[in-house]
């Protein structure tokens, strides 16, 4: 009777696993295939050629540049978005008139598609009669080409991104900052312990879980970054802001590379996965129980 | 003691409080007001952005809402977020209630699996996915988008429900299958109800992450008559860049577009807000 029950639970994992399977396994299987081929993506015509599209990549100065761009996408986001958010949290919950307002309007950019997000803010950040350069003027400063260099793009990129997507930390820590029982504090503060002290020493280790929820998410969310691109962009000037998975789309659909935006993508997967593991584990180890 | 630190606290949420309040609404509704700004500009209006357009026309919400193309996007984003709604909610949750309840080394191994597959990122499969979709005649299909994005997405909801399932107390199965109810009827008739408040949220979240997901559907849908809301809005953007820079109509397609993603977020606020303040911290 246990068995049959047991098989029956296991049974109804079966649907969701299929499509997993179909639409992620085999598809992954076919670009693993497709990464040992020359071919341009649509011909009958496949060249097995080996390991050559993962030894060029090693030669491949766009390749280096967007696994550069890739890494400030996940890592910058997520140390400004961690930063930002953690100072939303707290100013949000301070007791306040129009506090929950603030907190709406905070969260509102998540709601937004980054396609669209990255098409406005183009006319904030334009040199030609962008909005930033509109201020800069009414104070008499000369207009900025904002997105002149891929340096710069990126970090702009990074910005916004992590302006858009804060709202996401802000909740995650305000709900840690609630879930923290009031005596904690209250104890530290009868010891005679100082706000800094109470909040580095009770509340930021007790915050750890919040923290890896957040950590973690932003960072697969930056590693995989593609939409802000596409529109604020386009991977430019001269493709030097773009991310991997940007880049992978661009090999294949332009560049006519099939082979090789195939074995860029298992190495966007690698560097996900080697990335984001340890430091989950890392972090899992950091927790506090209270 | 306790009333007078809520005194101080109150006084000094005075001046500086609202200073920063006010910087932080400006900072975050700047972009809604270019886009609204811009879609009322007559395209000769070549004033500054950040002021106030010389003249205020109404033409390009009228041509924005007479564009068969954005109506089109609409209902076929609409199809796209239903149909990836059901898929994933239904086999994720009923997956989910299996692997929580099974117990086992297999459960366990699936589990760890499911949490691998969440880490694939979307376009390492660009390739393997459309080289393969192009052979079975899966390109132009939103159901056949659908049901990939539905995988993409369904080990992240598996793992959401899974972690919920847990924390409910197994005896309520045991007193459910006493009484003679069978796997699904377990599931159906005393699970699921538990499950309501976090399903609130999770559909929400599919259903924006799926309205707004731009990667796939454009390489998946290449027929203009299947284009997304969000591929037709940007297209919008990209031929003002190209030929005739008519950015004042792509601004008011794109308000048309946001407008009633913004007001279901004003009305579902405390799903959103809150369900998410609940699944953390839970």
């Amino acid at each position: 009777m246990e068995k049959r029950r047991k098989r029956i639970l296991l049974s109804l994992t079966i649907p969701a696993f299929l499509l997993i399977f179909m639409f992620m396994i085999v598809p992954l299987g076919n670009a693993l295939r497709v990464s040992f081929f020359k071919w341009n993506g649509y011909s009958q015509k496949m060249k097995f050629i080996g390991l050559d599209n993962y030894l060029s990549i090693f030669s491949d100065k766009v390749f280096r540049t967007s696994t550069l761009n890739t890494f400030v996408y996940g890592f910058g986001s997520t140390l400004l978005q961690n930063i930002f958010g953690l100072s939303a949290a707290i100013f949000v919950n301070k007791q306040f008139k129009g506090r929950n307002v603030i907190r709406l309007i905070l969260y509102m950019p998540i709601m937004i598609s980054g396609v669209i997000m990255g098409a406005i803010q183009y006319y904030i950040f334009n040199f030609d009669n962008g909005v930033l350069n509109n201020l800069l003027n009414l104070f008499g400063i000369e207009s900025i080409y904002w997105m002149k260099t891929g340096v710069r793009s990126v970090l702009i990129i990074t910005l916004i991104n992590s302006w858009q997507a804060m709202g996401f930390c802000m909740l995650i820590y305000l709900a840690g900052l609630q879930n923290i029982p009031k005596m904690y504090k209250e104890a530290a503060l009868l010891d005679g312990a100082k706000k800094r002290q109470i909040f580095f020493q009770v509340e930021l280790p007790l915050l750890m879980p919040a923290i890896t929820t957040a950590v973690i998410t932003n960072l697969i969310g930056g590693l995989k970054l593609y939409d802000i691109i596409v529109t604020l962009t386009n991977g430019g000037p001269n493709r030097k802001s773009l991310s991997l998975s940007y880049y992978i789309s661009l090999l294949y659909f332009s560049d006519e590379k099939a082979g090789y935006s195939a074995a860029v993508g298992v190495a966007l997967f690698l560097i996900i996965f080697v990335v984001a593991v340890p430091i989950n584990q890392y972090l899992r180890s950091k927790e506090v129980e209270y | 003691m306790e009333k007078k630190r809520a005194m101080l606290h109150t006084k000094k949420a005075g001046v500086g409080v609202y200073v920063v309040a006010a910087f932080l609404v400006l900072l975050y509704l700047l972009p809604i007001y270019v886009l609204v700004n811009q879609s009322f500009r007559y395209l000769t209006d070549l004033s500054p952005r950040l002021y106030l357009p010389e003249q205020v026309t109404l033409d390009n919400y009228l041509s924005a809402f007479t564009n068969s193309a954005l109506w089109n996007g609409f209902k076929n984003s609409t199809i796209h977020v239903v149909e990836v709604c059901a898929l994933e909610i239904i086999l994720g949750g009923l997956a989910a209630y299996g692997l929580a309840r099974a117990g086992g080394r297999l459960s366990s191994a699936l589990r760890t699996f499911n949490i691998c597959v969440m880490m694939i990122p979307s376009l390492s499969l660009l390739v393997g996915t459309y080289s393969l979709m192009v052979r079975f005649g899966m390109i132009n299909k939103i159901w056949a988008l659908s049901l990939q994005a539905a995988a993409l997405g369904m080990s992240g909801t598996m793992f959401f429900y899974t972690s919920f399932i847990i924390s409910i107390p197994k005896e309520l199965d045991e007193a459910a299958a006493i009484d003679g109810a069978g796997v699904l009827g377990t599931f159906f008739r005393i699970i699921l109800p538990q499950l309501k408040p976090i399903t609130v949220t999770r559909l929400i979240m599919i259903a924006v992450g799926t309205w707004n997901s731009f990667a796939m559907p454009t390489y998946l849908l290449t027929d203009g008559s299947k284009a997304t809301v969000i591929m037709v809005v940007r297209k919008a953007f990209y031929t003002a860049a190209g030929s005739v820079q008519n950015v004042p109509l792509a601004c008011a397609m794109c308000a048309v577009a946001l407008l009633p993603v913004i007001v279901l977020y004003i009305v579902l606020q405390r799903y959103i807000i809150e369900g998410q303040l609940d699944s953390v911290s839970k």
